[in-house]
């Protein structure tokens, strides 16, 4: 009797056993990914290597990621690991809603946060505190169309390396009659506005709390003289920069200012010699600058499984040498790309992502960046001018940075 | 049925006294009453008081609400804010914007509201004309208003793009422009490029309206002022117009409704830019709200705007209440 009720036991408790087994964790997942980018074949990638653990990829639209995430923070609904845009970390983080994961990382051994370029790593970190890891990176460069050089008669392997250059190489390559701008690039009335102007900014000597500087006014005066001379068109104002990138595939403009998430489209539409090249500086010898885009894996404060989340965010970090083939994205980190795709291009955006600032880190960003396209805007119209523009900006910068 | 058991009890003497086809006839009219009666009329007041006080009148108040209150994302499911009094009607006033999007909200309502009925009355007396295939063509006028705000503002936003746009192709080849206008990110024109695209798609509803009320005039009216010898613009001016008059105003008032909720136009093309130059009340309420997250803002924009709506919408009641009338 006592022998049955034993192996009884036995068995139920081995019954227990392989349901437990059998119903596997579910990490939720969110991110802005399509099907087939980074979450989703992270999550794939994670389900085979850790066949107990489940992982539940849902997409949310880029620009409801922080609305999502405060909703979900106030009712508790969050999910275990989120995709967050670098310049929103900081007001993430500042209202509760994100994980502090210094201790987490200081004990696990296999993030080093040293390893991240140090925009990224800006991004990553509120007063000291990690709240976030890069998942990689993009930046700008300078995309130009070597035929339309040699039809010129400009040099293709020596393009311009100044803002005089730069100009002057636009301004030859400007061809009305073809229906040609010399270049396209974003001054949109969106953040992807404040993604391009900041670096013209940050190489003149200015930045985001310092966007009056007699450089910044020079930066915008530059762009100014773009539109003004019809080098790039005045649509440039409304466009986005997917949309600017399309006219330089479809041959309107001979250069663009862009980032690598367009090498897959460009590869496949621009049917000529495109290359890739640093964005002129200043002066010859001046400091160079880029913007930093993509984003970071965080743990909302009131995840389900944060050490689970902890082990897959340490998982996909330990990927970072794949992003840039797997999903078209720069390594955040110092890490060897093994036989990248489209080499010199990697090259150049490697390099110019060893430049590439942080938008902020402010908890108040958008009310930053809103003032800087205005007056972007404001001054490419001529409604004011560069200066005037900037002043303002600044005045209304100065009330949200005081707060 | 007997109720007999209950003559017994003391209590229920008044019950009991009443005879037994009074208390059938007395639960019929209950159930009569909510087929067709005071109760059904009650029932169907109430249902639309509630469904009126939940979507409508909730939100309204809890829009006020928040516009007293310092509001954002994280605050937003938390009653408990601090009340601010009048604050973000002052800073939102007070902003260098505030001016230029109240000028350009005016010019937009204007503009489209007199352009759609000026249009779509004429449209609407082109139609009543008896030709062939004048039904059809109405018809296909509707397709326009049928159309999805975000698709119209897209495809606008194609037509009307500087450097390809068939717009300016059209305006080039005819001469009556050679140069290219740059509608959407030229200041000077970025509102006008909203408006036109808004006129377009407010016609067929204002042109449908208008055709209804043309199809209520007696023909018998317009057939004795013709053998009194009065023309076509006399007919119009002292039978069509007056008339319509109820019409006219009840489509004015929807149209300033309608027109003051555009937002999909200015998402699709413009974004309220180049710097606001194409900004209006609707849009920057959103951007407020949901791009900078200063929901406070957006709602006393909101309530602004609903003060508006109000004003104009008693005068829509008015002007229907007049119709009944007459």
């Amino acid at each position: 009797m006592m022998k049955t009720t034993a192996l009884a036991a036995v068995a139920l408790l081995g019954v227990c056993g392989s349901s437990l087994r059998a119903e596997p964790l579910t990490l939720d997942f969110w991110s802005v990914d399509q099907d087939g980018q980074y979450a989703y074949g992270m999550a794939k990638a994670y389900e085979a290597a850790h066949p107990d653990i489940k992982v539940n990829v849902r997409r949310v639209q880029f620009p409801d990621m922080v609305n999502d995430l405060a909703r979900a923070a106030m009712t508790g609904n969050v999910p275990d690991i989120s995709y967050v845009d670098n310049p929103d970390v900081a007001l993430l983080a500042s209202r509760g809603a994100l994980s502090d994961l210094t201790g987490m990382i200081a004990a696990d051994k296999t993030i080093d946060m040293e390893s991240f370029y140090p925009g990224p790593r800006g991004a990553a970190s509120v007063n000291g505190k990690v709240y976030a890891v890069p998942r990689g990176a993009n930046t700008l460069a300078l995309f130009y169309n070597a035929d339309m050089f040699k039809a010129h008669g400009l040099d293709p392997d020596h393009p311009p390396q100044t803002w005089d250059e730069f100009y002057a190489a636009a301004k030859t390559l400007t061809d009305p009659a073809k229906n040609v701008y010399g270049l396209a690039f974003s001054a949109a009335n969106s953040e992807e506005g404040t993604f391009q102007f900041l670096p013209w900014v940050q190489m003149a000597g200015g930045n985001y709390d310092h966007i009056n500087t007699p450089g910044a006014v020079e930066a915008l005066q530059f762009w100014q003289k773009l539109i003004d001379e019809k080098v790039a068109s005045p649509d440039t104002l409304v466009r986005g920069q997917y949309d600017s990138t399309g006219t330089f595939n479809a041959g309107n403009a001979a250069m663009v200012v862009s980032g690598p998430w367009e090498l897959p489209r460009m590869s496949r539409d621009a049917k000529f010699d495109w290359r890739v090249a640093l964005l002129p500086v200043k002066t010859a010898g001046g400091p160079r600058a880029s913007a930093l885009g993509e984003g970071t894996n965080v743990i909302p404060t009131k995840a389900k499984h944060p050490k689970e989340a902890f082990a897959m965010i340490s998982f996909m970090n330990a990927r970072m040498p794949t992003v840039w083939n797997d999903f078209g994205f720069l390594p955040a980190s110092k890490v060897d790309v093994p036989d990248p795709k489209w080499p010199a291009a990697y090259k150049v955006f490697a390099t110019a992502l060893e430049d590439a600032k942080v938008r902020g880190p402010s908890p108040d960003w958008v009310k930053i960046s809103k003032p800087i396209q205005t007056a972007v805007q404001a001054a490419l119209t001529h409604q004011t001018d560069a200066k005037t523009a900037l002043d303002t900006a600044q005045a209304q910068i100065d009330r949200v940075l005081k707060k | 049925m007997k109720i007999s058991g209950q003559t017994s009890r003391p209590g229920r003497i008044a019950v009991s006294a009443l005879p037994d086809p009074t208390a059938s006839t007395m639960r019929l009219s209950v159930f009569d009453t909510f087929r067709d009666g005071r109760g059904l009329d009650a029932l169907l007041v109430l249902l639309t008081l509630v469904y009126l006080i939940v979507f409508g009148l909730a939100p309204i108040l809890y829009t006020v609400l928040m516009s007293l209150q310092q509001v954002d994302m994280f605050t937003l499911g938390d009653f408990s804010r601090p009340f601010v009094g009048f604050a973000n009607y002052v800073d939102v006033l007070t902003r260098p914007e505030a001016g230029m999007v109240a000028r350009h909200t005016l010019v937009f309502v204007a503009l489209s509201v007199a352009c759609q009925l000026v249009l779509g009355f004429a449209l609407a007396l082109f139609f009543q004309q008896d030709f062939p295939g004048a039904g059809i063509m109405r018809g296909l006028f509707l397709a326009a208003w049928i159309m999805p705000g975000l698709v119209v503002g897209g495809i606008w936003r194609w037509m009307l793009a500087g450097d390809n746009g068939v717009v300016n192709s059209l305006l080039a080849v005819t001469h009556l422009h050679p140069t290219k206008i740059f509608w959407m990110s030229d200041p000077a024109t970025s509102l006008y490029a909203v408006t036109i695209a808004n006129i377009w798609l407010g016609i067929p509803f204002n042109m449908l309206l208008l055709s209804v009320g043309l199809a209520a005039i007696p023909k018998d009216l317009y057939e004795a002022a013709q053998l009194d010898g009065a023309g076509p613009v006399e007919r119009f001016r002292s039978i069509t117009l007056p008339m319509m008059r109820a019409t006219l105003g009840a489509l004015v008032s929807l149209s300033v409704i309608f027109t003051l909720q555009q937002f999909d136009l200015f998402a699709g093309m413009t974004q309220g830019g180049p710097s606001n130059s194409s900004n209006v009340a609707q849009f920057w309420s959103w951007q407020l709200s949901f791009q900078t997250y200063d929901i406070a803002g957006g709602s006393t924009i909101a309530v602004l705007m609903i003060a508006v709506v109000i004003g104009v919408a008693t005068l829509y009641v008015r002007s229907t209440r007049h119709e009944q009338i007459g």
